[in-house]
């Protein structure tokens, strides 16, 4: 279906962009995922009314997006799932939080803005942010590089793999269901979507023949040496791998304490 | 490189296996083979041919019978050290290329088995030189065409620098130019190749001797230009002759 062959499209464009030779895409693993992980902390630790200071932390993304070479529509785009949770995550505060902090005039009259909506706004603003910085991630470093620097960190093997191997085989399923459903639909031209009756044996094929897939994918894996631990060729260390988390989370630090 | 008492790096003698105690797939194979040869493994559908190579490769175990690969028993205490010696490129190459890049593809089979850097390196750069990959060295799998993913499923199992080479119908889905193309890498491949094929064409091209199989035994074991021009011998096991000498 067009939905699923768009979905693969999109991970592929995904994936091309984490292959460009740009130098956020260079830089060591560790120091973007440091970056990203303090940021959305660091975010998230803004008291719930400090809307106007939490707008100045929009520098990081802005500046990965304008230096990156990084499209805010697509991006925004890609998030498009995540999003809407993010968003309307605080959108009850209005109803609880009635207690009017100031007042503004619009259009001759004094219209009062309360603490839920500004708690609301920075939520929104919070969730927005943390989005973005995770993109920005994603966008300039692959999921084995992801890895690479989780186990750098200590993250548990298991969980290192179970997320390259999840994330490996989620392609893999998406590819099995497009080549299933457009057999189907070649087949059905006259037909909108799915018939409920095929959906069970559809379902059946799909998870039958993704585990085979993925069968054969892992004994690849087990045929060149793979012993439950990915490694991942070691990246040189430049200055500027050193310089680029730095400078953000001293700016991170000195945003939120001193502006 | 480790050999057999005769020198043979491949050892196989009355080999039985079954699948989960159903009707044996595999009942009395013996087959050696030594380095540097190259043996197209032929026969018709369901007869046993992906089975023996999983065999060979240590994907199945509960085999009877005497399997060696490179002077090493094939069981689970050994499997590391035959993997080092084996490579096997699947039939279909999608499954043989799992992360991004052609050269982390090329490069996951050393780094596994603990080389250092440059040696990963040096030999990514060998492999994918022989396959005349070098260009397409940093391009995403998703990206190539179906002939470029066989060559770079091949250059994954290069780079191991193995002794013994396994290849599941390797010219499948592969137009005329690719074919002719693998045809050539394959030729200058020194070590001892394993090539199991309903392309009869392709198999007297890149193979010197056949074994032909049929009801899990060998019926035939020798010569390709002998085994492959014998019309009776191949009709009566369910397969023809190639299309290259039908037509003369």
């Amino acid at each position: 279906m067009k939905q699923i062959e768009d979905n693969i499209r999109e991970l592929n464009k995904l994936q091309n962009l984490q292959q460009r030779s740009h130098w956020m895409n260079r830089l060591h693993p560790l120091g973007k995922l440091l970056v990203c992980v303090i940021y959305i902390f660091v975010v998230a630790s803004f008291d719930k009314y400090a809307f106007d200071k939490l707008l100045v932390m929009a520098v990081f993304p802005a500046f990965c997006f304008i230096v990156g070479d990084l499209s805010l529509k697509d991006g925004l785009y890609r998030m498009r799932l995540i999003l809407p949770l993010v968003l309307f995550v605080g959108v009850f505060n209005p109803f609880f939080d009635r207690k009017v902090l100031f007042s503004v005039a619009v259009a001759g009259s004094q219209m009062a803005v309360t603490g839920g909506v500004i708690s609301m706004l920075s939520l929104m603003l919070k969730g927005l942010f943390s989005v973005l910085s995770a993109y920005i991630l994603i966008a300039t470093t692959s999921i084995e590089e992801i890895c690479y620097a989780l186990r750098i960190l200590h993250v548990p093997k298991i969980i290192v793999i179970v997320i390259m191997l999840i994330y490996r085989y989620f392609g893999l399923m998406g590819a099995e269901a497009d080549r299933i459903t457009t057999a189907y639909m070649l087949r059905a031209p006259k037909q909108k979507g799915i018939h409920y009756r095929a959906w069970g044996s559809l379902v059946g094929q799909w998870l039958l023949r993704s585990m085979d897939r993925a069968s054969a994918v892992y004994e690849s894996m087990t045929l060149r040496g793979f012993n439950g631990d990915f490694r991942v060729k070691r990246k040189n260390v430049s200055a500027t791998d050193f310089l680029y988390p730095f400078i953000w989370i001293v700016l991170f630090i000195l945003l939120r304490h001193f502006y | 490189m480790h050999t057999g008492a005769k020198g043979e790096i491949l050892k196989i003698e009355d080999l039985h296996f079954s699948y989960e105690k159903g009707e044996e797939v595999l009942s009395g194979v013996n087959l050696t083979a030594h380095d540097g040869e190259s043996i197209g493994i032929i026969g018709a559908n369901g007869i046993g041919k992906s089975t023996l190579m999983k065999l060979l490769v240590g994907l199945k175990l509960d085999y009877q019978g005497v399997l060696e690969v490179a002077g090493h028993a094939v069981n689970k205490k050994n499997l590391s050290h035959i993997r080092e010696h084996i490579g096997y490129v699947f039939q279909d190459s999608d499954s043989q290329l799992f992360l991004s890049t052609v050269e982390e593809d090329v490069a996951f089979g050393p780094q596994n088995y603990g080389l250092p850097p440059e040696e990963v390196e040096r030999r990514v750069e060998e492999a994918l030189l022989k396959v005349h990959m070098t260009d397409l060295r940093t391009r995403h799998n998703y990206n190539l065409s179906g002939g470029e993913k066989k060559l770079a499923a091949i250059a994954t199992i290069l780079s191991m620098e193995p002794d013994i080479i396994i290849m599941d119908e390797p010219s499948i889905a592969l137009d005329p130019r690719n074919r002719r193309n693998l045809i050539k890498i394959l030729n200058e491949i020194n070590a001892l190749k394993i090539v199991t094929s309903h392309d009869l064409d392709f198999i007297m091209d890149t193979c010197k001797r056949v074994v032909l199989l049929d009801e899990g035994r060998i019926i035939a074991d020798g010569n390709a230009d002998e085994i492959l021009r014998d019309k009776e011998l191949l009709e009566g096991h369910g397969l023809e002759l190639p299309l290259s000498f039908s037509r003369r």
